[in-house]
């Protein structure tokens, strides 16, 4: 069983505790169900995430993975169970009240859904433009130009979306997620379809984001290595429901035979 | 006799109901199309999630320039109708365009011809709705984007022609 991941891929800065007390959960997921037709996605989920914590979420394909970023940021109804953002629970809230929750999170697609009517810049200004209405259009500008610098694509700010590479698109998408300046970022596969340099650029951008930001962050990815890097604390799914939640070290240690096959095969 | 009844024939059934269709082909398989793309690549989904409203965005705009242009797109299309009806008749017995307005027009009044005109506001909100919820609906890759911009031609032409039958009564009963 080959579980052992190089040492160089441990970052001692992510075990940085954040510098206040900051315990409460800001996402927690209770209990929650959802089913598309017959089939039965995610069964029971209960999850909690604090600030400055980075949970990876784990699991094989068809697991509910993408299905619980898209119920936390409420793109999708639970069937039963609640969800609640920063103690705000999301059952019955309407578009307007939903929007001002979702201004405090950051989503990153993972086709990444750029506009692909608008060019680069123009998609990283969008949400700027619509709730940073009091800034000038200069102040737009510099915003916009520290964002992509922050991502590494500065130089690319006038090109649409179709004229760049995969990797460059999670790069834009990111630095549109963190327009609004969020205090929960959620990634849905931000590596997957990647070259492994640029899954590993897209890593390390990541947790630079983390210590500077000092943000809550659920990851979803099949990447193990990644979710190692980047990440606190590992949940891994099954079936709809969460096999094991913990620390890698937790995960290794394990005995349930779906984490162990799951760590041998990654 | 000729141009007051191609004058009367263009502006109260022909032109608004011609654009009706042409605009529920043209623009609504447009709109179903774009919105359709949009939500299969989830833009949309990305709109929602920075907290800005997808149907204030993207629905209601569309839906207001319909209603909006449809009156003189059909104004457009009254033109070109009565301008090539003048060409045709010339080409029986040259009419100076002068003379077939005048003898065209001899006899109308505004209640004959501005229902007619603003009634095609309707046919631009059922355009509008329609292939706005057909966009914004969609599931199924490329094939549901074909789906919604078929759908939307279909059911907006449909729902347009209906409407005619719907309004044109009501204006016989209250404008004549």
């Amino acid at each position: 069983m080959n579980v052992s991941m190089p040492a160089t891929i441990e970052n001692p800065e992510k075990k940085t505790q954040p510098d206040k007390d900051m315990t409460a959960a800001v996402v927690s997921v209770d209990n929650v169900c959802k089913s598309f037709g017959n089939m039965k996605v995610l069964d029971g989920v209960s999850l909690s995430i604090s600030h400055g914590e980075t949970l990876a979420v784990l699991g094989r394909s068809g697991t509910g993975k993408s299905v619980l970023l898209r119920l936390i940021i409420g793109l999708v109804n639970p069937d039963s169970g609640s969800i609640s953002v920063n103690g705000n629970n999301f059952a019955g809230l309407a578009l307007d009240q939903l929007g001002e929750i979702r201004k405090k999170m950051g989503f990153l697609f993972q086709q990444s859904a750029l506009y692909d009517s608008l060019s680069i810049a123009e998609n990283v200004a969008f949400p700027l433009e619509h709730h940073r209405s009091s800034m000038s259009k200069a102040e737009h500008d510099e915003r916009v130009k520290q964002l992509l610098d922050e991502v590494g694509m500065n130089g690319d700010s006038t090109k649409m979306p179709s004229e760049i590479s995969g990797g460059m698109k999670k790069r834009v998408g990111l630095a549109r997620a963190l327009a609004l300046e969020p205090e929960i970022l959620l990634l849905d596969e931000p590596t997957a379809g990647l070259d492994p340099i640029s899954s590993d650029e897209i890593d390390d951008l990541v947790l630079k984001l983390q210590r500077e930001r000092k943000m809550a962050s659920i990851i979803v990815t099949h990447d193990l290595h990644s979710a190692r890097k980047i990440s606190n604390r590992i949940a891994l799914l099954n079936k709809g429901k969460v096999v094991i939640e913990g620390s890698f070290d937790n995960l290794q240690q394990s005995e349930i035979a779906f984490v162990k096959e799951f760590l041998r095969l990654s | 006799m000729f141009p007051s009844s191609l004058v009367y024939s263009v502006i109260s059934v022909m032109g608004p109901i011609i654009t009706g269709l042409m605009v529920s082909g043209r623009v609504g398989a447009g709109i179903g199309a774009q919105l359709a793309s949009m939500k299969v690549t989830e833009q949309i989904d990305a709109i929602e999630a920075s907290a800005i409203n997808p149907y204030r965005l993207l629905a209601a705009t569309r839906i207001l320039a319909c209603i909006l242009m449809m009156p003189l797109l059909t104004l457009a299309a009254d033109a070109s109708g009565l301008l090539a009806g003048w060409f045709a008749q010339t080409l029986v017995e040259p009419l100076s365009i002068h003379q077939f307005i005048t003898s065209g027009f001899q006899g109308a009044t505004f209640n004959a011809f501005l229902p007619p005109t603003f009634k095609t506001m309707a046919y631009g909100l059922i355009i509008g709705l329609v292939s706005c919820f057909e966009g914004m609906r969609t599931v199924g890759g490329a094939e549901g984007v074909g789906r919604a911009a078929t759908n939307s031609v279909v059911l907006s032409s449909l729902f347009v022609i209906l409407a005619d039958v719907v309004l044109v009564k009501l204006i016989l009963v209250f404008f004549t």
